[in-house]
């Protein structure tokens, strides 16, 4: 603090702004270099059915990640998105199997049930000021319990693509009459991360979670709701688990009750991946995106280069507490 | 200095046990520089917090602008044009400067925010104080003293007309300090009336146009900051009667040998270059406002902060001390200020707290001897009469001062010979106060030493053998019992070099 | 205080879904056992006159897949027929063993005439076996049964016998194009075997079923045969390894079951050039095969298409052999199954004499699978 004259505030950024620019650029840089390094390595990899296939595999995992970066950048966490989106899955294909409802009604249950699960991590940690990580495993039991209880623990299968019923899949997977298949899903994620960022950067509701995060207590002090955004953070967590349940029962079309747990981890880890403070305060949905690839992108290519599941775990693991490592330096250098 | 445009009348507030504010009178003009000033405990954020609506007072009128208000949280006294520049920051890091000046009242064109908008605002802001902040910048870059700034740029922007600075220097530097002087008289030229607490002695004579002292919860007086002297202040400030008879000499014989000697101790901003010696059989206190770096002093020694340099001899031995362990294993004993944060475990029984950290010498294999323990551990229950019936009674159910016996146990029990004391009858009655007073002159007679930090005057007056006087980490002042007053510590309190 | 009474609001609500819960659960267990009973009692009072009405408690491994439903259909039917009541639990995943173990301790605790019990892990059973064993209660086994129970504690076995079904599901694909491929290859060809876990008894059966009979039918084409791939599977099967076969059989095996590992680890084989044929050795895997292939689409019966062999059914699989997308599928026959572990039940409850009743599997393809006989063994 001695001599400060930095008259060229501007041009001298510090470790608030820098780390999270930086480490976006590097996370692009890992995509490229994996989608190289695979496409070297395997010939199978470079073909369009792969890419196809990333994205199936990506459209779930963003969509929860998505949402709980919200959660993330209040300071909290969301454990329940896992079990909560197979949950919404399960229900919602449960009316339509079961019930023979329309797919419509199903994908509006899924979302409804999405976002009752955040209502009641929004009362436990914000209202009722619960630990976010107890509330939230609180939940993930209770959403694993609910789905097989009311679906009779039965697994259910969403409707097939082609089939009359099947058009909720073409929103994420087109089929042209000539039989290519457009990942037309990327759109829809693409919309979400657009559509949010908006919300985050540019709306009071986004400031003031980033706010809470930062600093809750001078949020409070500054007048603001702090319980209503916190709330409102795992609100916009649930909904977008409803979402994911979508995706999910599309991509997959089978779900079975008691799975889930597990997922959500995956989803976490593409946001901390993407730069996200699990301190909170600072996160960014494009990050977050960014870190979902990389995650889909180890699990799609690894298996081409003839490394099992449990090598994508282990690689996933490592890179994870590399940048977890990146996130707890850029907060001792903060201090 | 124009017409007034706040006058507190007659403000009275009691807590439990406490009179906080014992009918304060108080004014201020627009175009005023005010200052407040009184020691720790004078009541000096008592009435800033009854101003701005965080307590309510009991009795007495606040008259704003010719008007007769009462504000029931900060908020409302915001919109009113009474704002607080707080010691410690309410910041936002990872919000922009812009962001954070005007949260909560975000500038929006349609659902968005305008952020350009924004900090097109900020930058006027900066410009009428003149100040170069670049609003985009994150509030976390900044300095301290550049985010302390951004505080008054956000109050002036909510149109504040009263302004109250609550030590606003203590974590500036020297520049930092003349830009912020700069900006408050702009302030005055503007109008503006503003309440400046500080301890800072030359600070008064420089900015400020009127000095209003507090002491023990009352008014003392208002003094016009050109005309009166130093002295004045300090009288004021202390110029109560103390009932406690002073210690009139020391104890210590004049060839006592050193058991502790620290030379050239630095340890962050708070730890400046501090030497002093402690004798055998020696109550050194160490006296000081809030913020002189006393305890961080403390810290540094015992080990549990780093220091930066400086040498700390025991015995006439230089010892290494990089840890608490280190510490204690050299006979050093600290006894926190804030007891059940650092001092104890309040949720265990009273022979567990005794014996904590010399835990090795009561086992028996792997496990604890618990016989032995009890034994040691009513040993001291009689030895410095602490009221507790048994040893197995957990220390939260005790009174503070028996507590603060426990505390002390605990290092006699692990063969400490100095003991740091700090602070060590805060939030502890008056009957408990005495115990531990005589209890600490047993000690000082069976030959520890000790040191103790107080903020109380009279404490120090009645307990020490000889003073040490601190002022933002630097020592200012060391006397023996016999010449020491309470003006003379005072004004070592206050010396800025 | 409006926090407070928030919690409370929300505590409240919590008990009242619990309630809720425990209400509709008690609700559907009553509707099924009246349902029963009511048609017992009916059986009873016109066959039966002496006797009275036999309870049997069956543990089952949960209902997540709808093979478990047909079981409980089978059951239930041969139930009615005999005049006795059952009660069929089971756990909410393959799972949760822990649970199963109460469930089955509960079972014994309704001092039933018989129990069945298909055991999600047999040595977390063993307690409750012993227990059961001293109360005098006949267990049977069913599904996969009670693999490795201590002598004479399970008193005869209702099941597929997995590895038999895996032969079958070897000869029918042989027969059905993978022989042919394999004849008239020139060099060499791969057959990916997708197995959910390595762990469980009747998967590792139905796949080294299928490996040694498939190895067999090759060698005496006069070709030679390797098995490479997960380590359980290849050590177990008959194969010998050799290097440089000309058919290469491929074991993979996902690090978790989830949808996504086993599809991608389908997409692994799919992407092999020299693949011919890929077996699914149960439903989750068949499933997987399905999702796996979406993109690449290169299951079917066209020359250059790969065969796809699948077990059991589902709305998935049973829409792929009917799109003949898979050439064909082995099913068990669950509801037979669930007729003969009752029979045996009654059967061992009355002191007769019991064994092993081997319920059978059928290979069905797009053109067998209305057949009725087959058919009433196929779920959605």
């Amino acid at each position: 603090m001695g001599t400060n004259n930095n008259k060229t505030n501007a041009a001298k950024r510090g470790i608030f702004t820098s780390a999270g620019a930086t480490q976006k650029i590097v996370v692009i840089l890992v995509i490229v270099a994996l989608a190289v390094f695979f496409s070297v390595m395997s010939k199978p990899f470079r073909q369009y059915a792969t890419l196809v296939s990333i994205f199936d595999y990506s459209y779930y995992i963003s969509f929860m990640a998505i949402g709980v970066t919200f959660a993330l950048i209040t300071g909290g966490v969301d454990l329940s998105i896992g079990t909560g989106m197979i949950t919404c899955g399960l229900v919602g294909g449960y009316v339509i199997a079961h019930k023979a409802m329309p797919v419509g009604v199903g994908i509006l249950v899924a979302l409804v049930i999405g976002l009752l699960f955040g209502l009641i991590n929004a009362m436990t940690v914000a209202v009722m000021e619960l630990p976010p990580f107890i509330a939230t495993l609180c939940s993930m039991m209770l959403a694993r319990g609910i789905g097989s209880i009311l679906t009779g623990a039965l697994s259910v299968t969403w409707p097939p693509a082609g089939s009359e019923q099947g058009w909720v899949r073409s929103f994420f997977k087109y089929k042209t009459e000539g039989g290519l298949l457009i990942p037309v899903g990327f759109l829809l994620v693409i919309i979400a991360v657009i559509v949010m960022s908006l919300i985050l950067n540019h709306t009071r509701p986004g400031r003031y979670i980033i706010a809470i995060g930062s600093n809750k207590e001078a949020t409070r002090l500054s007048g603001i709701k702090v319980r209503k955004y916190q709330g409102l953070a795992y609100l916009i967590c649930g909904l977008f688990t409803g979402i994911a349940g979508i995706a999910y029962s599309c991509t997959f079309q089978a779900v079975a009750p008691g799975s889930g747990a597990g997922l959500e981890l995956d989803a976490i880890a593409g946001a901390i991946i993407g730069g996200t403070s699990m301190n909170g305060g600072y996160g960014t949905i494009t990050g977050t995106l960014l870190g979902v690839y990389v995650m889909s992108l180890l699990k799609t290519g690894l298996p081409y280069i003839g490394l099992q599941s449990n090598w994508q775990q282990i690689v996933t693991g490592i890179i994870l507490i590399i940048a977890v490592l990146v996130d707890v330096l850029k907060n001792t250098k903060g201090k | 200095m124009g017409e007034v445009i706040l006058t507190m009348k007659g403000i009275d507030k009691t807590f439990p046990g406490v009179h906080a504010l014992d009918h304060v009178d108080f004014e201020l003009k627009k175009g005023e520089v005010h200052a407040l000033m009184g020691e720790n405990g004078a009541g000096k954020s008592t009435l800033m917090k009854v101003l701005t609506g965080i307590y309510k007072k009991d009795s007495g009128s606040i008259i704003y602008e010719g008007k007769e208000v009462e504000f029931g949280n900060p908020r409302e006294a915001q919109s009113a044009g009474i704002v607080i520049v707080h010691q410690e920051l309410n910041m936002m890091n990872h919000l922009t400067v812009a962001q954070n000046i005007f949260i909560g009242r975000e500038i929006m064109s349609g659902k968005l925010i305008n952020d350009a908008q924004m900090n097109r605002k900020a930058k006027e802001l900066f410009d009428l104080l003149n100040i170069e902040i670049d609003p985009t910048e994150k509030m976390g870059n900044l300095t301290v003293g550049k985010q302390q700034m951004c505080e008054i740029a956000k109050a002036i922007s909510h149109e504040a007309k009263v302004i109250v600075f609550d030590e606003p220097t203590a974590a500036l530097t020297e520049s930092e300090i003349e830009e912020l002087f700069k900006i408050i008289r702009d302030l005055r030229a503007k109008d503006m009336g503003i309440i400046y607490i500080s301890h800072r002695m030359d600070e008064i004579k420089l900015i400020t146009d009127r000095v209003t002292v507090m002491r023990d919860g009352a008014y003392v007086t208002t003094l016009i900051s050109e005309s009166c002297t130093k002295d004045d202040i300090v009288h004021a400030m202390v110029g109560r009667v103390i009932y406690e008879e002073p210690k009139v000499k020391s104890n210590v014989p004049k060839d006592a040998p050193v058991v502790l000697k620290v030379e050239h101790l630095k340890a962050g901003r708070l730890v400046n270059d501090v030497s002093f010696e402690l004798k055998k059989g020696e109550i050194l206190g160490f006296a000081g406002l809030m913020g002189a770096g006393r305890t961080e002093t403390a810290r540094a020694i015992f080990g549990a902060d780093t220091k930066e340099s400086g040498d700390i001899y025991v015995n006439g031995e230089l010892v290494e001390i990089k840890s608490p362990q280190d510490a204690v294993k050299s006979g050093i004993g600290y006894l926190s200020e804030d007891r059940k944060r650092y001092g104890l475990a309040v949720q265990k029984t009273v022979a567990e707290n005794s014996t904590l950290a010399a835990l090795e010498r009561y086992m028996k294999g792997l496990f604890i001897d618990k016989r032995k323990e009890n034994e040691v551990t009513q040993q001291y229950i009689d030895s410095l009469k602490t009221k507790t019936p048994s040893t197995d009674q957990l220390v939260v159910n005790l009174s503070g001062g028996n507590q603060q016996k426990v505390v002390v146990s605990k290092w006699l029990v692990r063969n400490c010979d100095i003991l740091i004391f700090d602070e060590p009858t805060r939030g502890i009655d008056v009957g408990a106060k005495s115990e531990i007073y005589h209890l600490m002159n047993e000690l000082a007679k069976e030959g520890k030493s000790i040191i103790m930090i107080s903020s109380e005057m009279p404490e120090i007056l009645r307990m020490s053998d000889r003073i040490v006087i601190m002022c933002e980490g630097k020592k200012t002042g060391e006397m023996l019992i016999e010449e020491a007053s309470q003006e003379s510590i005072m004004h070592a309190a206050t010396l800025r070099d | 205080m409006k926090k407070k009474l928030l919690s409370y609001i929300l505590c409240a609500a919590l008990v009242g879904v619990l309630f809720a819960g425990c209400g509709k659960k008690e609700e559907s267990a009553t509707e099924e056992t009246t349902e029963t009973t009511e048609t017992t009692t009916e059986e009873t009072t016109e066959t039966t006159t002496d006797t009275e009405v036999l309870n049997i408690e069956i543990v089952s491994k949960g209902f997540q897949h709808q093979y478990w439903q047909a079981v409980l259909k089978g059951a239930q039917q041969k139930a009615e027929e005999l005049g006795v009541k059952i009660n069929f639990v089971g756990p909410n995943s393959e799972s949760d063993i822990a649970d199963q173990v109460q469930m089955l301790n509960s079972a014994i605790n309704a001092k039933p005439a018989a129990i069945a019990l298909a055991a999600l892990d047999t040595s977390a059973c063993l307690d409750a076996i012993t227990t059961a064993q001293a109360a005098g209660i006949p267990i049977i086994g069913f599904d996969s049964g009670v693999p490795d129970a201590p002598e004479g504690a399970v008193l005869a076995n209702a099941s597929t016998d997995n590895y038999a079904a895996g032969e079958l599901a070897a000869e029918e694909g042989y027969k059905a194009g993978i022989g042919d491929r394999v004849k008239n290859a020139t060099g060499t060809v791969r057959i990916g075997v997708l197995s959910q876990d390595a762990t469980s008894e009747s998967i590792i059966n139905r796949g080294l079923g299928f490996i040694d009979k498939m190895a067999e039918l090759v060698t005496a084409d006069g070709k030679t045969v390797t098995v490479e791939g997960n380590d359980k599977f290849v050590s177990d099967s008959k194969v010998e390894k050799t290097s440089g076969a000309d058919v290469v059989i491929e074991v993979l095996v996902p690090a978790q079951v989830t949808s996504e590992l086993s599809s991608i680890d389908c997409q692994t084989l799919l992407n092999k050039s020299d693949l011919i044929a890929v077996y699914g050795s149960n439903q989750h895997s068949g499933e997987a095969m399905v999702t796996g292939d979406e993109n690449l689409g290169k299951f079917g019966i066209g020359d250059d298409k790969i065969l796809g062999i699948a077990f059991d059914s589902g709305a998935v699989i049973k829409q792929a052999v009917k799109d003949q997308k898979f050439i064909g599928a082995i099913t068990q026959a669950p509801v037979a199954m669930g007729e003969v572990t009752v029979e045996l039940c009654v059967k061992a409850a009355k002191g007769e004499a019991v064994s092993d009743v081997d319920t059978g599997c059928q290979w069905y393809t797009s053109e067998t699978m209305d057949n009725p006989e087959i058919a009433q063994n196929l779920y959605d």
